[in-house]
């Protein structure tokens, strides 16, 4: 292949990209980013954040309540994750993902967060993307706001 | 830490620690308990850092008691109801028949609170009940758990007084009463016992505040107590909390932690030993030293901040392992210039090595930064 042609083939794929973007940005949805993050927006984002962080704290410190109303049940021995673990303190879920030797695989947090509940808790097992795992993961990551992360770190 | 709190704290050692002042040996302190942590991870590599350890050991000096004696020590075994949780139960019947098998046998038993997980009269009977398995002398002092149900009304109907004293073989010993004078966080609020309680139970919980302390009376009761006693002669004092400011958010302290050392300044030989932190710790201020107790229950991570220079931390523990991290301790107070090898000796089930032997054996390897908890907040903080 020449020089040339190599050029016109650039040429013409940069044109078809070229008329792609162009015809998003003429015809795609009126709302993409097209104007600055209001105050309001931000405080949206942000109460949807800590209201997730709120539900993990009441569960991660074993409100009854709260466990009842998402339908989970994380302890059977009057034992609390805040028990062993105040404030969030040596739960580490900055070391994550890492070979978790009580699992006895390379596992996430809510792979820890499970064997947790199962084991030192004797609760039940919640599915890894439901509700309950998700405010559980925002208050631990919340509490835990400023360590850095040692990904793998034993 | 910030830098406020860092400055002050650093201007209160240099008042409390005057340069040469250390605590005689009242309580000897194995070589393995009192290293240094700084040196621990201060040095180069963990082989430069390790070969300190003998070193440390001249610091061993044994103390005056008039005949040696061993005593044990249970604390925080948290029970709950035993339809609830046999695992604590299980746990504290283990301790109680370590203790009863020590041969030659302890001369007393030490329980430095936190029978109960609630407070519950079931709970507090239940320890009594499987503590009775112990024939020796029992001392008890209460734990923040025992207290806030019912104020203190069933704890002492079973165990008495909450603050007292005895001599024995020359030393003398106090039992002083560290979680009863907490600041009413209850009444405008119109919580149930149960709801009081259960912001005493919370470790890391914002509403009950910085509830631990000793209290002016108490102080001065502890002043008269001592003002008979030969300054130069051993005092061990017994108190739930520790009697330092270690972490205040987990009130890992009392309050009026600087005023219990005025009283105790003019001693030279006093020791300390408390539960409370569910772990191993070593500390001194002044002349006082402090030496943190195992629960039988569960072991706590070491605070994010305050840990005493002076620890040598205890080993990372296997969550998956009950009796692992936990236990109790047995503790020897030897006369003369008799170096006893195991002076405090921590009994962790199932653990030949209490204590942390390379870097990764040490939970706060993995470096951390905390918030405190939001969903107990009754106000804006």
């Amino acid at each position: 292949m020449t020089t040339k042609s190599t050029f016109l083939l650039i040429l013409r794929r940069s044109c078809v990209v070229g008329a792609i973007v162009g015809a998003a940005v003429l015809f795609g949805p009126a709302s993409a980013h097209k104007d600055p993050v209001t105050p309001e927006q931000l405080k949206a984002y942000q109460d949807a954040f800590m209201e997730e962080v709120r539900k993990g704290d009441l569960l991660f410190h074993g409100d009854g309540a709260t466990a009842k109303k998402m339908g989970v049940n994380l302890s059977n021995t009057g034992m609390a994750c805040a028990m062993c673990h105040p404030m969030a303190a040596d739960t580490h879920p900055h070391s994550f993902p890492k070979w978790q030797v009580q699992v006895d695989k390379f596992s996430t947090l809510r792979d820890m967060i499970n064997w947790c509940i199962e084991k030192p808790n004797e609760g039940e097992k919640i599915e890894s993307d439901s509700d309950a795992m998700k405010a559980l993961e925002a208050y631990i990551y919340w509490s835990n706001t400023g360590s850095v992360l040692v990904p793998g770190r034993y | 830490m910030s830098d406020e709190l860092e400055r002050q704290r650093r201007e209160i050692h240099s008042v409390l620690q005057q340069p040469g002042v250390r605590p005689d040996d009242s309580v000897q302190i194995t070589r393995r308990t009192f290293v240094h942590r700084s040196l621990l991870f201060g040095a180069a590599t963990v082989g430069q850092t390790f070969a300190w350890w003998p070193l440390l050991n001249t610091i061993d000096i044994a103390h005056a008691a008039e005949a040696p004696f061993k005593f044990a020590w249970i604390s925080d075994t948290h029970l709950y109801e035993k339809s609830l949780n046999t695992r604590f139960v299980e746990k504290v019947v283990r301790a109680a028949k370590d203790v009863q098998a020590m041969d030659p046998p302890a001369d007393f038993l030490i329980f430095g609170g936190d029978l109960a997980q609630l407070g519950k009269i079931e709970e507090l009977e239940l320890g009594n009940e499987i503590l009775k398995e112990i024939k020796i002398p029992k001392h008890f002092i209460p734990g923040e758990h025992d207290w806030y149900l019912d104020m203190g009304k069933k704890w002492g109907e079973l165990f008495g007084k909450p603050t007292w004293t005895f001599d024995h073989k020359g030393v003398r010993f106090v039992g002083l009463d560290t979680v009863s004078r907490g600041p009413d966080y209850w009444t405008a609020k119109k919580m149930t016992p149960e709801e009081r309680m259960g912001h005493m139970a919370t470790l890391d919980g914002t509403v009950a505040g910085p509830w631990a302390g000793v209290g002016r009376d108490q102080l001065d009761w502890l002043q008269n107590k001592l003002a008979d006693w030969d300054k130069s002669k051993p005092i061990v004092i017994f108190t739930h909390n520790p009697l330092y400011e270690y972490y205040p958010p987990w009130n890992f302290w009392v309050r009026d932690w600087r005023d219990v050392h005025e009283v105790l300044k003019p001693y030279t030989k006093v020791t300390n030993i408390h539960g409370h932190v569910h772990q191993v710790l070593y500390n001194e201020i002044g002349t006082t030293r402090s030496i943190g107790m195992l629960a039988t229950s569960w072991p706590w991570p070491y605070a994010p901040e305050g840990v005493p220079k002076l620890t040598k931390p205890m080993i990372r523990v296997d969550p998956g392992d009950h009796f692992d991290g936990v236990g109790w301790e047995k503790i020897a107070v030897n006369p003369g210039n008799q170096v006893a090898k195991d002076d405090v000796e921590y009994v962790m089930w199932g653990r030949k090595e209490v204590f942390i032997q390379s870097e990764s054996d040490y939970g706060g390897n993995t470096p951390e930064i905390l918030r405190a908890r939001i969903a107990d907040n009754m106000y804006p903080y």
